[in-house]
């Protein structure tokens, strides 16, 4: 056993057998004992690394738009998130008189709770998971409807205009994008055979006895709307109109301060992060790389998609709401499904198993031909869509101008006269 | 299988306890001086007008129905895709059929409108 | 008693507790809220059963999406607080919901319905080649053996039978044109009128007042004169 690539796994059971030689009149004991240590550890994670981001993203987003973010706190305010925390516990933290109060004071905890769930099936390392579900996907993207009640529930106690038409807008958001994400994530389940997460990573280490290829190379289109509705899911910017404190001061979480407040805080980063770990387990391979241990693979493939979305955030404006409907629903679901077809009947006609050919006929490849095959299908699929959408848009723009145009000589013509 | 979900509930459970800590740890550290401008509703200063209960566009629902459909159908789909691998040609040609027939209902939405967002 | 025990009962009471308060609150909002809870202890129950897909699902479609629905359409409507939870129709509806419930527990219940054949010959349609029995009653048989286990590929078995000719296909392909129809007709309800749509209907409005108004003027009757009702102004413009 390498010791230093399964090091959690040898910490992990190193733990576990000592509660069991503790608790060892009771089996079930012990086996609670262990799942709520992982638990606590787990959730331990999160919020350290929910405490990491928030520094993290200050200073990327800072030196992106050539400011210097956080410095007071400590060397290079490296103490900035704990003095967040410290403000967090010790500030005043209101009930509205007009609030639901059982609602209103529920709704953090909800959110939290559910983010922190998510991970309790993601593999961090081989053997190193709280739990490998058989329908570990699955769970994850149905766990963040947990997080959608919360916000209603946010929204209606506070019982505030601007939270209630924040919460209405990032539910209508939400529950939009969880579409094109279900139906990019088909793909790589109908290659892997299995909703299970460990499953899919083991399918891009070891294709029929050859060497992996990430899913992201299969399906390049899944993989760019995957991401980009994992961003809308999380309502990250760009996709942060529901919290647009110009428009809707601040949305659903509007009357939330101090640790309730922080709650909501943490739900949005656990939950991006979590995001970028399933697309890196699904389309980067997760934790299966050369040379470096597991784990370290994993958070390095999950920091360079964070980083992405921190780029994002530090670069584009936030888009309007009827763009965002217009691009989930006019273009991300009919392309997905577009997408789906052809790599559905793609996977069909090129096969890479012998017995599969035989059984239901198909054209007989190797591993490698079919990545190929699929590579160009996807991204044909990508770049034709776009042609369309950006041809589309281009008339849709002149048409506005046109119209613009128009108006503004009826107002010349109605000045003079 | 049953047992795989024990540790999702364990999960549900400890980290509602641990949040559940933060906020009554929280609640014991902070100050606590209500008054009643506090307590207000905030709409940025302004005394707030009428009842929350703003009438909602119907636009909402819309969006919340066709949701519905294309959820059931992508749930449809999972089962289907694990089991992709040894499905005949056949089969796969009826879930492409399935498929296209739901792209058709969303094309037809779009062409009546449903989907704009004024 | 054994934790899946403990565990079902807990899930029960947490199913019958929430669905109690959904049909007694007066608050709308509310109950849509407890209606979640009884959708969350439902997942949990399709745990125990060990089917975690459906669950899932359950999770996915009733909390996720037919709950958003829900309150979406609560939204929609005015004044949803101080409700009264009772109409007329709920004797007849408790009734019935029994009689439903005490069919289903027959049925599929742990329970036996021997019936009198001699007495009530008419069940002997239904008893099929089982042996007719003298004395009529319910024998209760406690369920002994344990709860049987699903197969691990039941997911892909699922898959298959869904898209299987001789099994689940037809209902399959149907779902699709059903969803089609309920997206159609949804639109149908809901839609919002146009802005073009609006302004030709107030133009029609303005055109139809105005042909009224010099109906008005030609039977000898002033304009501004306040209307009259509507069966006197058909009556004139007759002339």
């Amino acid at each position: 056993m390498n010791f230093i690539n399964d090091l959690l796994k040898i910490i992990g059971d190193f733990i576990a057998g000592i509660i069991n030689s503790i608790f060892g009149f009771s089996p079930f004991l012990a086996d609670l004992v262990t799942m709520g240590l992982a638990a606590i550890i787990l959730c331990t994670f999160a919020a350290l690394s929910f405490m990491g981001l928030t520094y993290v993203e200050r200073k990327v987003v800072a030196r992106i738009q050539d400011r210097v973010g956080p410095n007071q706190a400590g060397p290079f305010g490296l103490l900035q998130p704990i003095a967040d925390g410290i403000k967090m516990f010790t500030k005043e933290d209101t009930t509205p008189a007009a609030a639901d109060r059982w609602v209103y004071n529920l709704a953090p905890l909800v959110i939290a709770v559910f983010a922190l769930t998510t991970y309790a099936v993601l593999p961090f390392a081989p053997g190193v998971v709280g739990t490998n579900l058989n329908v570990g996907v699955f769970f994850i993207i149905a766990i963040g409807s947990g997080s959608i009640v919360a916000i209603i529930m946010a929204g209606w106690g506070s019982n505030n205009k601007y939270a209630l038409l924040g919460a209405f807008r990032t539910v209508a958001q939400l529950v939009g994008y969880e579409v094109p994400m279900l139906l990019n994530v088909l793909p790589v389940v109908m290659i892997t055979g299995s909703l299970g997460l460990v499953d899919i990573i083991n399918q891009q280490t070891t294709l029929n006895g050859n060497p992996g290829i990430p899913f992201i190379v299969f399906f390049p289109f899944s993989a760019l709307v995957f991401l980009i509705s994992g961003i809308a899911e999380t309502a990250r910017s760009p996709f942060d109109l529901l919290e647009a404190e110009s428009e809707i001061v601040a949305g659903f979480h509007i009357e939330y301060s101090g640790m309730k407040f922080a709650l909501f805080f943490l739900g949005e980063y656990v939950n991006a992060l979590a995001v970028a770990f399933v697309f890196s387990t699904l389309f980067l391979g997760g934790y299966a790389g050369p040379v470096l241990p597991p784990y370290i693979w994993l958070l390095l493939k999950a920091a360079v998609v964070f980083f992405i979305f921190m780029w994002l955030r530090g670069t584009l404006p936030r888009i309007r709401v009827d763009q965002m409907h217009n691009l989930n629903w006019k273009f991300f679901v009919p392309v997905s499904i577009v997408h789906l077809v052809v790599v559905m009947v793609l996977m069909k006609l090129f096969v890479t198993s012998p017995a599969l050919a035989q059984a239901n006929g198909g054209i007989l490849v190797t591993p490698a031909a079919q990545a190929a095959i699929l590579f160009v299908a996807s991204t044909l699929v990508l770049i034709g869509s776009l042609t369309v959408a950006a041809r589309r848009a281009r008339i849709m723009r002149l048409q506005e101008e046109a119209v613009l145009e128009q108006r503004r000589a009826e107002n010349i013509a109605a000045v003079s006269a | 299988m049953r047992t795989d979900f024990a540790f999702v509930g364990v999960m549900l459970v400890t980290a509602a306890l641990l949040m559940g800590v933060a906020l009554i740890a929280a609640s014991l550290l902070r100050p606590k001086k209500p008054s009643k401008a506090k307590l207000e509703t905030y709409e940025c200063g302004m005394e707030t007008v009428g009842d929350t209960w703003v009438q909602f566009r119907v636009q909402y629902y819309v969006i919340a129905l066709v949701f519905v459909l294309f959820d059931i159908e992508a749930i449809l789909l999972f089962p289907i895709a694990v089991a992709f691998n040894s499905l005949t040609f056949f089969a796969v040609a009826n879930v492409a059929l399935f498929v296209i027939v739901l792209l058709i209902a969303l094309l037809y939405a779009w062409r009546k409108g449903a989907l704009d967002w004024e | 008693m054994t934790i899946h025990q403990v565990l079902f009962i807990v899930m029960a009471l947490a199913i019958l507790g929430s669905a109690i308060f959904v049909v007694t609150t007066s608050n709308l909002f509310r109950a849509a809220l407890m209606l979640i809870l009884t959708f969350f202890g439902v997942a949990g129950l399709f745990v125990l059963l060990d089917i975690g897909l459906f669950a899932v699902a359950q999770v996915l479609i009733y909390i996720g999406a037919i709950s958003i629905l829900l309150i979406f359409a609560v939204m929609l409507t005015r004044g949803m607080q101080g409700m009264v939870p009772r109409n007329s129709q709920a004797v007849a509806a408790a009734v019935t919901v029994g009689i439903i419930f005490a069919v289903l527990l027959l049925l599929f219940g742990p329970f036996r319905v021997t019936v009198d054949v001699a007495r009530w010959p008419v069940f002997s349609l239904f008893a099929g080649n089982a042996s007719p029995r003298d004395v009529g009653g319910i024998e209760w048989t406690p369920p002994n053996q344990p709860i049987p286990s699903v197969p691990e590929t039941y997911i892909a078995d699922f898959g298959r039978s869904l898209v299987d000719l001789n099994q689940y296909l037809l209902p399959f392909l149907l779902i699709a044109f059903l969803v089609d129809v309920v997206l159609a007709g949804a639109i149908f309800v809901a839609r919002q009128r146009r802005p073009a749509e609006v302004i030709e209907d107030r133009r029609r409005q303005a055109e139809e007042a105005a042909e009224e108004a010099e109906a008005m003027r030609q039977a000898g009757m002033a304009p501004d004169v306040a209307p009259l009702p509507e069966g006197a102004v058909a009556s004139t413009a007759e002339h």
